[in-house]
């Protein structure tokens, strides 16, 4: 029996799990998808916000600022991209300068430093490519980038170092509560624990109603990005805000962790949980939104473009804590600032499990640290000629336009990666210029001899992915072959 | 393979595909010692290799032969000519010392990374594809959309079948023979659909690998849409007005496991551009001299990275020439400076070299920008040739002879490919 | 009543636009050819259309496993689906040397044969 099991390996079970990793518990995630993060985490914007558009009042507003202040430590532990670029939120005329000053207020009243207004002439001096009809900005130096799902991937990795469970394509199915616990049931196995934490995201709702809670409900809201040609990296130096609209921050001009410049999220209510479509309304959207802030951008400079869905409750607030049912805890609805406010509500949930009586004895052998991925191309000639000296798989090129190496990919695999996506996503292989024309067969053999599986069983991201498929005259063969 | 690596060579090739085969026969007919192929992939051969059906090599060996046959003819002369090849080998960059010696920075398991010393290079990386996100789709992200060179490198090189249910956008000519060698292994190839209101491939692939399928050709179609969650399950396909916008009232789904995306070749000229090499926006490859020589002092192009072309017997001819002057080069003979532009005039997309030199004959070669029929090709004022007719997807050789150049007093002669209007061919 | 048909020759990637006249099942002209396979190929194309064919067989004991192959002359174009099962059901052992006969005269058509289009050595002990 475990003590607690998370549903839900996206970055708030993660960094749950990673969380109470520290203590003496069996800990379990339970995640439906191929690999962690393979749901709205790996869509998201990246961004750690410095906290002051939130209400003070509102849940999610009294965790980010925390959860910002969190990113230090955890980047030094855990080795995953973090950059404090900077935002501004900028006013396109007079009448939004006001908000800017109100903003400015809240975000003192919620403690987050730094926060300035800059005039116009400083704008332009710092920010040169913005539109000149800008006339000022709230500057907050503390936001900051990070690639999401490699923040999910570390915490994972650390979690399961210091002896958390993960099952992937383990969708749970049915909930029984016995005995004091519960009986989670997925199609291979059946899991049995005392607490169930339910961080399924966009299923979160569905995952209460097993146990007969229906308190919340969950609506998906749609996010289109657009990335942009690496030829724009630079043009922008911080993330870029218009004054907020009432539900959504609005179309934002992000310099993602690699320097990719990004735009978008558009704010749609979405028809169902799996439509992460982008459309040409999307588009026009955003393209025309960033046109009164950053002339430059078109959207001809566009190179791939996705889209995600944020799992909103009905009261568009976090939805944390105990529940009717002892010992299920809800950990729901975290749209934005989630992200931002993911070690915050780990600590948090913490806490509430120790309310709830669960005995927190901290594990005097935890084991904090993640070395990192080695990312070959970012190394001096030195350090690749050392590194390939231990490993000649360090110069056996796989990717070309990102210049990742099979050793690199191996290490991929290693640490999680079971898809092509995983292996993207870990390693960045496929997400260059070619966008995999290259390395897709490659990074498909290197997969399928590591897993055991054969070529064509190997998908782009689990489910119903699948790459390539027989020929009939193969398949005959086998079949003739007894294979 | 060879693998024998040496430290310094007079020439080294990059890329061992036809350009690069090309290029160091021709090194090594001009008098170059040591000449060396560097490739990425585990076998020479290139993008022939993946081209099993024939067509290649008609002009150069007067032999109709499948791509892998054009190959093995390069790969046995580049052997008996003593070339060095050294294959899994991946150009990583190239750095100039003063005395002008390029380092070649290697990365090879066998090997790890080492460096090798060179009096000139030549380019001939070839091209890669254009993806989904130059075109720009909105709908989903599903597996099942791939470029109809990497289904080519599935099918034939792995023998495993990229889907059952074909959909093919872009009528280049990749998509083309795709759709026909997906339909002799058993496939359903439902359509192709291009935006223009012409297709892109030639005509003999049209007719070879459509009409005699029954597969439907849809001019001024545009996909607008692709849907599935974890694979492709269907595309929007809508016919395009004017201004390439689709008209949505008269969209219509096709039903699909797969997209082959056959949307143009574009030059890889990302090592080009390290070094600071001058490109020419509209080939994408380097604005190259008439010994083929990039705007960097000994560094040559040649093949699909100079610009993209359709006949393999033209890539060699030029590959070969690349070869020549690169060789002459290493030996310290300094050609005259080319003193003539070439320009592009009416009708022409493009034309290489960009600059001539009166003292030797050249080999012009260009695109036409809209099909035309009868016509003629007007150099300046110096010559004119008739021509039956020209299409963009067909490039255009011919050939500039000294004496005509001889009268040439201007700096700049300029292109044009003019409508015939005197009547009958000659030819 | 003289008719017309139209071919585009498919000898060569110039692809000539070809016209064919005929009379009563009997050409009386061909034009539009730049050479004589042209003519060649629209005769053949009204009298009996035929198509040259490439694909691949499985290979064992090489260092790829697909092995490219090509009939030697062109073949009846509504025997073209046939002709490719048939090839299929080769499995050759590497090694293979350009241009070896895999198939003879296939089809019972004399001079026609399958042959490989590249070689290929054997590796290891598979």
């Amino acid at each position: 029996m475990y003590d607690v099991a998370i549903i839900g390996g996206g970055v708030i079970g993660c960094a749950i799990a990673r969380e109470l990793s520290r203590y003496r518990l069996s800990t379990a995630v339970v995640e439906q998808c191929a690999e962690v993060g393979f749901g709205t985490t790996k869509t998201n914007s990246g961004i750690i916000h410095a906290g002051h558009h939130s209400s003070p009042n509102t849940l999610k507003g009294k965790l980010v600022v925390r959860g910002n202040q969190l990113y230090d430590k955890l980047c030094s532990e855990l080795n995953f991209g973090f950059s404090r670029i900077g935002e501004l939120v900028v006013a396109q005329d007079e009448t939004e300068i006001p908000e800017l000053e109100r903003l400015k207020k809240n975000g003192e009243i919620k403690g987050v430093p730094g926060l300035e207004i800059w005039d116009q002439n400083r704008l332009r001096r710092e920010e040169p490519n913005l539109s000149h009809r800008l006339m000022a900005a709230l500057y907050a130096p503390s936001a900051g980038v990070i690639n999401p799902y490699e923040f999910a991937f570390a915490l994972i990795e650390n979690a399961m170092e210091n002896g958390v469970e993960l099952m992937v394509q383990s969708p749970v199915l049915t909930i029984k509560v016995k005995d004091g616990g519960f009986v989670l049931s997925t199609p291979d196995r059946k899991i049995t624990t005392r607490i169930v934490v339910n961080c399924a995201g966009l299923f979160a709702d569905k995952i209460a109603q097993l146990v007969g809670l229906s308190d919340f409900t969950i609506h998906p809201r749609k996010g289109e990005e657009y990335m942009l040609d690496k030829r724009l990296q630079g043009l922008v130096r911080r993330l870029i805000f218009p004054v907020p609209l009432k539900h959504t921050k609005g179309i934002l001009i992000i310099p993602t962790f690699n320097g990719t410049i990004m735009v978008g999220p558009t704010a749609q209510e979405a028809g169902d949980r799996y439509d992460v479509s982008t459309t040409y309304e999307g588009s026009e959207y955003v393209f025309n939104s960033i046109k009164n802030i950053c002339p430059s951008i078109t959207a001809q400079d566009t190179i791939t473009e996705f889209a995600g869905l944020r799992a909103v409750s009905n009261s568009d607030d976090f939805v944390i804590g105990p529940t009717k049912v002892n010992g299920f805890i809800n950990v729901a609805g975290i749209q934005s600032p989630g992200l931002t406010a993911a070690p915050a509500i780990a600590e948090y949930v913490r806490d509430l499990l120790c309310e709830l009586g669960l005995v927190l004895e901290e594990k005097d052998d935890f084991k904090p640290y993640v070395p990192g991925p080695s990312r070959f191309a970012n190394l001096s000639l030195g350090a690749q000629r050392r590194l390939i000296a231990k490993n000649p798989l360090f110069a056996k090129v796989v990717c070309r336009c990102e210049l990742v190496t099979e050793a690199e990919i191996h290490s991929a695999i290693d640490h999680g990666a079971r898809t092509l996506d995983g292996i993207k996503f870990r390693s960045r292989a496929g997400m260059g210029r070619c966008q995999g024309g290259f390395c897709t067969t490659r990074c498909m053999h290197l997969l399928a001899g590591r897993l055991g599986q054969p070529f064509h069983e190997i998908t782009k991201r689990g489910g119903d992915s699948w790459m390539v498929t027989e020929m009939a005259a193969a398949r005959n063969h086998r079949a003739k072959k007894g294979k | 393979m060879l693998d024998k690596i040496r430290r310094k060579y007079d020439v080294v090739v990059v890329g061992g595909g036809p350009g690069g085969m090309g290029a160091a026969l021709g090194a090594r007919d001009s008098g170059a010692e040591r000449v060396l192929i560097l490739d990425r992939e585990p076998e020479v051969g290139g993008i022939l290799l993946q081209c099993i059906h024939s067509g290649f090599g008609l002009h150069y060996f007067r032999e109709e032969l499948t791509g892998p046959e054009y190959a093995e003819r390069f790969l046995e002369k580049v052997i008996q000519d003593d070339v060095d090849l050294a294959t899994n080998s991946y150009v990583s960059g190239i750095a100039i010392d003063s005395n002008g010696t390029k380092q070649v920075r290697v990365m090879n398991e066998q090997h790890g990374l080492f460096t090798v010393d060179t009096k000139s290079v030549v380019l001939s990386m070839g091209c890669r594809e254009r993806t989904r996100g130059s075109i720009r789709i909105p709908g989903t992200r599903p597996s099942g959309v791939l470029t109809a060179g990497l289904a080519q490198k599935l099918v034939n090189l792995e023998g495993y079948l990229p889907g059952k249910r074909i959909a093919v956008l872009g009528s280049g000519d990749i998509g083309l023979i795709m759709a026909r060698r997906l339909t002799l292994e058993g496939c359903e190839v439902v359509g192709v659909f291009e935006i223009m209101p012409y297709s892109n491939g030639l005509t003999r692939n049209v007719v070879q690998c459509l009409d005699d399928f029954g597969i439907p050709l849809h001019l001024s179609t545009m996909v607008a849409y692709i849907y599935g969650r974890d694979r492709i399950e269907k595309i929007t396909v809508a016919p395009v007005e004017k201004d390439f916008k689709p008209d949505m009232s008269r969209a219509r789904d096709v039903k699909c496991d797969t997209l082959l995306l056959s949307i143009g070749l574009i030059p890889e000229n990302e090592l080009s551009q390290s070094l600071g090499i001058h490109l020419d926006v509209i080939t994408g490859g380097p604005r190259v001299s008439s010994t083929l020589e990039t705007s960097m002092p000994g560094v040559f192009a040649c093949g699909n990275v100079l610009h993209v072309h359709d006949l393999v017997d033209f890539v060699t001819q030029e590959s070969i020439l690349a070869g020549q002057f690169a060789a002459e080069w290493s030996r310290g003979i300094q050609r005259p400076m080319d003193n003539i532009r070439l320009v592009p005039g009416d009708n022409v997309h493009y034309c290489l070299p960009h600059t001539l030199s009166p003292e030797r004959e050249h080999t012009i070669y260009m695109r036409c920008k809209e099909a035309l029929k009868p016509c003629r090709i007007r150099v300046g004022n110096l010559m004119e040739k008739k021509l039956r007719f020209v299409v963009p997807a067909e490039m255009i050789m011919f050939k500039i002879k000294p004496d005509l150049l001889e009268k040439f007093y201007g700096d700049t002669l300029r292109i044009d490919l003019v409508p015939d209007t005197q009547g009958e061919n000659d030819g | 009543m003289v008719k017309s048909e139209q071919f585009l020759c498919i000898g060569c990637p110039i692809g000539c636009p070809l016209q064919l006249q005929h009379k009563g099942g009997k050409i009386t002209e061909v034009s539009g050819h730049e050479c004589n396979r042209g003519a060649k190929y629209a005769r053949q194309e009204f009298t009996d259309p035929r198509r040259s064919l490439s694909t691949t067989v499985a290979i064992s004991g090489a260092k790829g496993t697909r092995l490219p192959v090509k009939v030697t002359e062109p073949v009846e174009k509504d025997r073209v689906t046939e002709v490719v099962r048939k090839i299929h059901e080769l499995d050759i052992a590497a090694p293979v040397r350009l241009g070896q006969v895999l198939i003879h005269d296939l089809l019972g058509e004399e001079n026609v044969n399958v042959v490989a289009c590249r070689s290929m050595e054997r590796v290891g002990s598979g």
